[in-house]
């Protein structure tokens, strides 16, 4: 009976997919930045544009007129390049809550095994006054949220999201191009020859409400397990890092009027502490699976504790603390054993050389997520493209992972303009050659260089140790060397 | 107002953090006395041919000891005891022992199994005090002179848990036991060149019997460094060789004056 009544209404959807100009999966940072790029633009906002995510969408919604008190936990670190784009391009920048947004100028890296060898970068050096901002990432989604609203009252063809709804099929109706990805996910890419009917070769997409849509553009904003990825038959290539980034929302002691954003790296992996607003700081503690593990289950009264230890004691210290708090995570005693390693360094180089105390964890703020490298081996297929974390994923220790995210809206902007432009079809591999060419290359560099950053900071083997001690005074010191990493950082 | 400098506090002191340390006037510690690293080096020369001529004589060790334990060695030292809850302990608290600290006439009550009394016992027959140890000068920070402080005071109860006299081969081997156990390279130093300067029969003793006992024990025993000697005091002494994984060796004294009995032919050919 029930078997029945879904061939019934598969058979019904599949007979009159709605066709769409574009259709995005995905209302993450990158897809919503499409969407609000597309329809700002004079020469595409006049193409038919869904948008299906399958979460809810509700706070994103609600983050203008209620903004949640404390701050959420994942933030992110945007680039002045980024923000720029979001100012000019996507115009969504003008409905950022900017009194949640942290501009910090410079950033304090130092080793654990040895805290003289340090690097800072700051932006004088770029000659922007800024080095980057730190901006939630709920923020970011319901300013393009806003601005898509805005466009959509004046658009005669407005920009359609729907949300808690799921892709749960892509199907082609050519049948050889979907053939090479069967083997990888057969559920989500099989392909039925008798439902082959149409005669275009636009993508079938089968929602989760029963809708199905066929786009002339499929673009999988679908984060890292992309669904759109599988679809076409795109390789990703990568490792998981054995490693997790645990985040949380912090109260620092006071406001720090200096605007750092400090990392150390330990050989469990970096701890950043990045400044908000007021005595407001976010962390993201890159750690094994075992120690991320008992990071979140910490007394949270501790929990500031570990992170002031982690920023500044040394690792036989914290290697014995994490021993104590595996035994028991509320060991109270372990308050005493920070106090008096603590003691040991010098006041004014507490001050001077170390990120302010931490006072408070935010209740209820700490998460971890599984930390990973990866990149497709091409971002479009046949009117396939790829952005944001489906194209590639990369360890947060630069804060890349959203900013290269936006490098591939403004790519593929430039490439559908062009191709529209020309009235040419968007979905043409013609039109999208053309983003690949121009986004994978830095992509690529970048990928390349936070990969082996992890890598050399993960060891504490001695000679390494040294090495990356000279490496990392020697970068401060050598101007050249030093303006091009901050380019890289902060996207210029 | 020496060098004209007037008698008010710098309001920028505190903001000179970079050049903290220049000049000699400030030790960091009472009875430090810091050396740039040209003095270090020329200390470390002078010892080194100093103790291989005079190895009796105690200032040259002494010298030795603190320019070769140089900060890498004794910040190893530092990370073994900072992984366990004794050695924090022991840093934290900073106990010394002293004949004041230690009250020898209760040791000598105590009963002859017991650590305590292995102790009194060997400093009794060896003729020495805890007052023989010089205090450390010449090491900067100030946790780490402490460390080395504690590693000289506790030199004496590795000679009373192992029996070891403080003849020249006797100290070898315990050197040579403190070098596999906790690794401060003097030990080893001496272990190495000191035996040169032996006689025949004293070296294979030594090559035969107490290297390979030291190396045994030393690499399989606990580390001793993390021992808190004071509060173990009544504890039995076999008891804690099996604890820490140290076995006994033979008695030195003893193999001596057995071996100095043996019949002449027996000598001339050893030789
Ligand atoms: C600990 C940590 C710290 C980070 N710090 C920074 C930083 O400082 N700076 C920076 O730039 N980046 C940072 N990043 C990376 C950044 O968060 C991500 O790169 C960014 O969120 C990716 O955005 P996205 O839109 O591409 O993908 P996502 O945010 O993953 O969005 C994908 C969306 O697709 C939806 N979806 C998936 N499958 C389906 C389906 N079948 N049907 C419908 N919808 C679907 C999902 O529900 C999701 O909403 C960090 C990441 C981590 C883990």
């Amino acid at each position: 009976m029930w078997k029945a009544v879904r061939t019934l209404t598969s058979r019904a959807t599949t007979s009159q997919p709605r066709l769409r100009d574009v259709v995005i999966i995905g209302g993450g940072p990158a897809g919503l930045s499409l969407l609000a790029a597309l329809k700002s633009s004079r020469v595409t906002r006049d193409l038919q544009c869904t948008l299906v995510e399958g979460g809810s969408l509700a706070s994103v919604q609600n983050f203008a007129s209620n903004p949640p008190e404390e701050y959420t936990n994942r933030v992110v670190s945007l680039t002045p390049k980024t923000i720029e784009f979001m100012q000019e391009k996507i115009g969504n920048w003008a409905y950022i809550n900017e009194e949640r947004v942290k501009v910090y100028d410079s950033i304090v890296a130092y080793d654990s095994q040895d805290s003289d060898s340090r690097i800072s970068f700051d932006a004088s050096a770029i000659g922007t006054g800024t080095l980057a901002a730190m901006c939630e990432n709920i923020n970011i989604q319901a300013s393009l949220w806003e601005r898509i609203q805005e466009l959509n009252m004046t658009s005669d063809v407005p920009a359609e999201i729907m949300d808690n709804v799921k892709v749960e099929k892509i199907q082609s109706p050519v049948e050889f191009s979907a053939s090479e990805a069967l083997d990888e996910l057969p559920d989500l890419l099989e392909v039925d020859p008798t439902d082959g009917m149409s005669e275009l070769d636009w993508p079938i997409i089968h929602l989760s409400n029963g809708e199905s849509l066929q786009a002339r553009l499929l673009v999988g904003a679908d984060g890292y397990n992309s669904p759109a990825r599988k679809f076409a038959g795109i390789q990703s290539r990568g490792w998981m890092y054995d490693r997790f980034g645990v985040v949380a929302t912090i109260k620092l002691c006071y406001e720090d009027y200096r605007s750092i954003g400090w990392q150390r790296f330990l050989t469990t992996g970096p701890l950043a502490i990045l400044p908000l607003r007021d005595d407001n700081a976010t962390i993201v503690w890159s750690s094994t699976p075992e120690l991320s593990q008992l990071l979140l289950k910490v007394d949270p009264e501790i929990f500031p504790h570990l992170v002031n230890a982690a920023m500044t004691l040394e690792e036989v210290d914290l290697n014995y603390i994490y021993k104590l708090l595996e035994v028991d995570p509320s060991d109270k005693s372990v308050l005493g054993e920070i106090e008096w390693r603590l003691s040991k360094i010098k006041l004014l180089e507490l001050d001077s050389k170390y990120p302010l105390p931490v006072r408070e964890l935010v209740e209820g703020s700490r998460a971890r997520f599984p930390l990973k490298m990866s990149h497709a081996d091409t971002y479009v297929a046949p009117r396939v493209a790829l952005i944001g974390d489906a194209a590639h994923t990369i360890h947060p220790l630069a804060g890349q992972g959203l900013n290269m995210g936006q490098t591939d809206v403004a790519h593929l902007m430039a490439a559908l303009e062009k191709g529209a432009k020309r009235g040419m079809d968007v979905g043409s591999t013609l039109v999208l050659e053309e983003y690949y060419a121009n986004a994978w290359p830095g992509n690529h560099v970048l990928l390349g260089v936070c990969d082996k950053l992890h890598k050399i900071f993960s060891t504490d083997f001695t000679p390494l140790v040294y090495l990356r001690g000279f490496g990392m005074k020697t970068l401060n010191s050598l101007g050249v060397v030093k303006d091009l990493m901050i380019k890289l950082v902060s996207g210029n | 107002m020496e060098s004209g400098k007037l008698h008010y506090k710098d309001v920028n002191s505190t903001f000179n953090v970079d050049k903290p340390y220049k000049s000699r006037s400030k030790p960091n510690y009472p009875g430090h006395v810091p050396l740039n690293a040209f003095e270090k080096l020329l200390m470390m020369a002078g010892s080194s041919i100093g103790s291989y001529l005079h190895p009796e004589r105690n200032e040259f060790i002494v010298g030795l000891g603190e320019s070769t334990a140089f900060t890498p060695v004794l910040r190893r030292l530092q990370r073994q005891m900072l992984s366990d809850p004794v050695g924090r302990q022991i840093l934290r608290e900073r106990p010394r022992i002293t004949s004041e600290s230690l009250d020898l006439d209760y040791l000598r009550l105590l009963p002859k199994n017991t650590i305590g009394s292995a102790y009194i016992q060997w400093l009794d027959r060896e003729g020495v005090s805890p007052d023989t140890r010089v205090p450390v000068r010449y090491i900067d920070d100030e946790e780490l002179a402490y460390i080395y402080q504690r590693y000289r005071e506790c030199h004496d109860f590795y000679h009373a848990i192992t029996g070891l006299p403080i003849i020249i081969e006797g100290e070898i081997a315990v050197k040579v036991l403190e070098f596999t156990n906790i690794g401060i390279p003097m030990l080893g130093l001496g272990g190495l060149f000191a035996p040169l300067r032996l006689r025949p029969k004293q070296r294979e003793r030594l090559y035969g019997i107490y290297y390979p006992w030291a190396f045994k024990s030393g690499l399989n025993s606990k580390p001793l460094i993390n021992v808190y000697w004071e509060k173990i005091l009544e504890q039995d002494i076999n008891e804690f060789r099996r604890d820490m994984g140290i076995e006994q060796p033979p008695d030195l004294r003893e193999l001596r004056r057995k071996q100095k009995k043996l019949p002449e032919p027996e000598r001339e050919n050893a030789n």
